[in-house]
């Protein structure tokens, strides 16, 4: 079996030469042989470092189709259909970014690079709201340049100065000035340094760019707030649950995965869809009192009416 | 309209400042009369004062037509008091100024000397021998106490040097020995400049000028450097940078450069002005060249220099110090903000961008009491939107914000927040937050402004924030 044995060999070599052209990690490449093998596959782990430039969310559904992880060191694109999605969409960004800044990388910080049109319609970072989201906001820069250049300007140079454990950059649809060019030089500069660049693409549509993937994102009902017993508070809003689908990939990907967030645990979970919480008003509603106007028990005006005879 | 100023043609003329144009013209039909800007005459004795800088930084205006030059410890440089003043004038003549000057030990000898004597160097000892015979109109008193001197008599400065003293002070004020006292030296006049003084201060003068951003960025290091032992000497960083380029006809551009932390490197110090180039492209014409750069340490503060271990890393990792610099250097300080948590109760004050360099400080806000979730995203102002809600304080049904239509599945509230009457009055309606979520599962903050019956106006509904 020795000829078969160099055969294999020299295949693998061969491969691992066509990763490089293409610029795969070598892991891609052994996930790819291990989706064929289920029994052999590696079990994740969250915050798992022994592959330094994977982000594993410790969900075997969500990292084994990305080949172990988000790669950090690469562009990653995350698009929502509408500008309405926007807090969805920002959310799951900065979720990713909570789970990136556990890994400790340069300062420890997050650069959120906004369009100004897009802070305008979706709204600027809001301090509380991140405390709450499980991200402090101190490691947090937002940065909306008026143009467009501008921003890439920034991505660039922050890139490169590897002062940030990550680069959010926001984009509102698909501007020209943002085309395949400009995304395979700062894909190129993040891998060249070894951070992640996340694309945020707030109500844009499918677009060639040099993204390693491009996950489609869409809101999803929340999932409800966990009482003492174990048991959900019917009509309360939890947890976000966030709906993806993995629109670009080189490896055969999951169509669709429903992720909750955990601002408590900074950690995401498997959601199941088909279990929505019930609708409507809440189970337990508290202490019911009386709407403050328009009561039963209106001060009665004072005096009483009295008809008088016409007077002529 | 009366004439202000004269040039050598219409003074050979025999016309005087003052004097009305009607009747000048009535001397001269053929007068040129341009009206005065004084404005612009403003401006263009600031460009002068400007280019004196070359020869010392402190620089005084002198009315609408002159300029103080304190050369305390700079004439050398320039090969002694005379070349200095030659240099000077030299160089006004060629840009076309006609300009006279005089270099003594006090400001109003000087003055004094450059308008109604001979311009030149006075030394200390001379002071008296010049002054003598000049006007008494040279001692920069006001009009009616030069008249009053002249009618008796007291034409010269050496009149009033021969006079007794306290007669002069009893008749004419003591302003009159006050200026004669300053002229020879024997009271002190301040010059006040019109810029603050750099701390440190290095420069380059060119044989050939320079045009070449390339260049001008690798002169800058050069200086950076020399000013990197000056700065070390100290124990100090600078903070506030200023590059001065003096253009070869005359023109001088001021660039300013901040840094979030002090710095002494001089490749951090010309990455500074590398963007600030880029920045004010336009507006920095080269002309026919630079040919002096000087680097101005504005504002410095202490630098504490750290010791790197023999593990290599250094323990201070500057490099999100550098990118700030980096970018507000290009875009303003504007241009990096940093969410931060503010104590009030109201969502829009609390939480403020603030610039990424001064969000630095330790400011500790206190942890606010049990409140519900708030949005990761908040609309800049809260944006109407027509909801359908039970009267007179239920969640909405369904609302239409942007022109869309979103039945509301869940909602969470009210959170009730009262305005800061402190702040914005006693009449500011109340607000009932609610946390909904659409059909789709989109979340969103809501609140009613005002409360039914209760407050004045009718309850309006708004958009507030966008909830993950």
């Amino acid at each position: 079996m020795a000829g078969s044995a160099v055969a294999r060999e020299s295949l693998s070599v061969l491969r691992e030469t066509i990763a490089r052209i293409e610029g795969r990690p070598a892991s891609v490449l052994a996930a790819a042989d291990t989706v064929s093998l289920p029994a052999l596959r590696p079990q994740s782990k969250a915050g798992d470092n022994a592959n330094g430039n994977l982000l594993s969310l410790g969900l075997p559904e969500f990292d084994d189709p990305l080949g172990g992880g988000l790669p950090l060191d690469g562009l990653s694109e995350i698009r929502s259909g509408e500008l309405r999605d926007a807090g969805a969409a920002s959310g799951f960004m900065l979720a990713l970014g909570v789970c990136i800044l556990a890994r400790k990388l340069g300062s420890g910080r997050l650069l959120w690079i906004g369009e100004t049109i897009a802070g305008m319609e979706a709204g600027l970072p809001h301090a509380a709201g991140l405390a709450d989201y499980g991200l402090d906001p101190a490691g947090l820069l937002y940065a909306a340049p008026r143009r467009p250049e501008d921003a890439l300007w920034l991505a660039e140079a922050a890139l490169a100065s590897g002062a940030f454990a990550a680069v959010i950059l926001e984009v509102r649809g698909n501007p020209q000035r943002f085309g395949l060019t400009e995304s395979r030089r700062l894909s190129l500069k993040a891998r060249s340094v070894g951070r992640p660049l996340l694309l945020l693409r707030q109500a844009g549509v499918e677009e060639a760019s040099s993204a390693l993937f491009r996950f489609h994102l869409r809101p999803a009902p929340a999932a409800a707030r966990h009482l003492p017993d174990g048991s959900m508070l019917g009509g309360s809003i939890g947890n976000p649950v966030f709906h993806l689908t993995l629109e670009k990939s080189r490896l055969p990907a999951f169509s669709d995965i429903f992720l909750e967030w955990s601002a408590h645990d900074r950690q995401f979970f498997l959601a199941n869809p088909h279990a929505l919480p019930a609708t409507g008003r809440s189970a337990d509603p508290g202490a019911h009192f009386s709407a403050s106007s328009d009561g039963p028990d209106r001060a009665a005006p004072m005096g009483s009416v009295v008809a008088f005879s016409r007077a002529s | 309209m009366r004439l202000t100023a004269l040039d050598e043609a219409a003074e050979a003329i025999g016309l005087k400042p003052g004097q009305g144009v009607a009747e000048a013209r009535a001397i001269c039909p053929a007068l040129d009369v341009i009206a005065a800007d004084e404005v612009a005459d403003r401006q263009f004795l600031e460009a002068i004062a400007d280019w004196c800088d070359r020869y010392t930084p402190l620089v005084a205006f002198d009315g609408v037509d002159g300029i103080f030059l304190d050369i305390t410890g700079c004439a050398h440089l320039f090969g002694g008091e005379k070349a200095l003043l030659d240099d000077v004038l030299k160089r006004l003549f060629h840009l076309g100024l006609d300009a006279r000057g005089a270099v003594s030990s006090a400001p109003g000898l000087s003055w004094a000397a450059a308008r109604f004597g001979a311009s030149g160097v006075i030394i200390a000892d001379d002071a008296l021998g010049v002054a003598s015979p000049l006007p008494v109109a040279a001692l920069r008193l006001p009009e009616e106490t030069v008249l009053a001197l002249q009618k008796v008599g007291l034409k010269q400065v050496g009149d009033l040097l021969a006079a007794p003293r306290a007669p002069l002070a009893r008749r004419f004020g003591t302003l009159v020995l006050l200026r004669l006292d300053q002229m020879l030296g024997r009271e002190d006049e301040p010059v006040s400049p019109r810029r603050p003084v750099a701390d440190i201060s290095v420069e380059r003068r060119l044989a050939e000028p320079v045009q070449g951003e390339e260049d001008l960025l690798h002169l800058t290091r050069q200086l950076a450097t020399t000013l990197k032992s000056q700065l070390e000497a100290r124990d100090q960083g600078g903070r506030r940078f200023e590059l001065m380029l003096f253009r070869v006809d005359g023109r001088v551009f001021r660039i300013v450069a901040g840094t979030s932390m002090p710095v002494r490197d001089p490749v951090r110090i010309g990455a500074l002005f590398c963007e600030r180039f880029a920045a004010v492209h336009d507006d920095l014409d080269a002309g026919f060249g630079f040919e002096i750069l000087r680097l101005n340490v504005l504002q410095a503060e202490a630098y504490a220099a750290v010791q790197a271990d023999f593990s290599g890393a250094g323990p201070v990792d500057t490099s999100l110090a550098a990118f700030i610099d980096q970018a507000v250097a290009r875009f303003g300080p504007d241009c990096l903000a940093q969410p931060s948590l503010k104590e009030s109760h109201v969502p829009e004050r609390a939480s403020l961008l603030l610039p990424a360099a001064a969000a630095r400080s330790d400011e500790v806000v206190p942890a606010a009491p049990f409140r519900a979730a708030r949005p990761i995203r908040l609309l800049k102002t809260p944006e109407p939107v027509e909801a359908m809600a039970e009267v007179p304080e239920g969640a909405p049904m369904s609302f239409r914000w942007r022109r869309c239509f979103h039945r509301v599945r869940r909602a969470e509230g009210p959170e009730r927040l009262a305005a800061e009457w402190w702040n914005d009055g006693e009449e500011a309606p109340t607000r009932d937050y609610f946390r909904i979520e659409d059909e789709a599962g989109r979340r969103y903050w809501l609140f009613r402004e005002g409360l039914y019956e209760r407050e004045p106006r009718l309850p309006r509904w708004f958009m507030h924030g966008v909830f993950a």
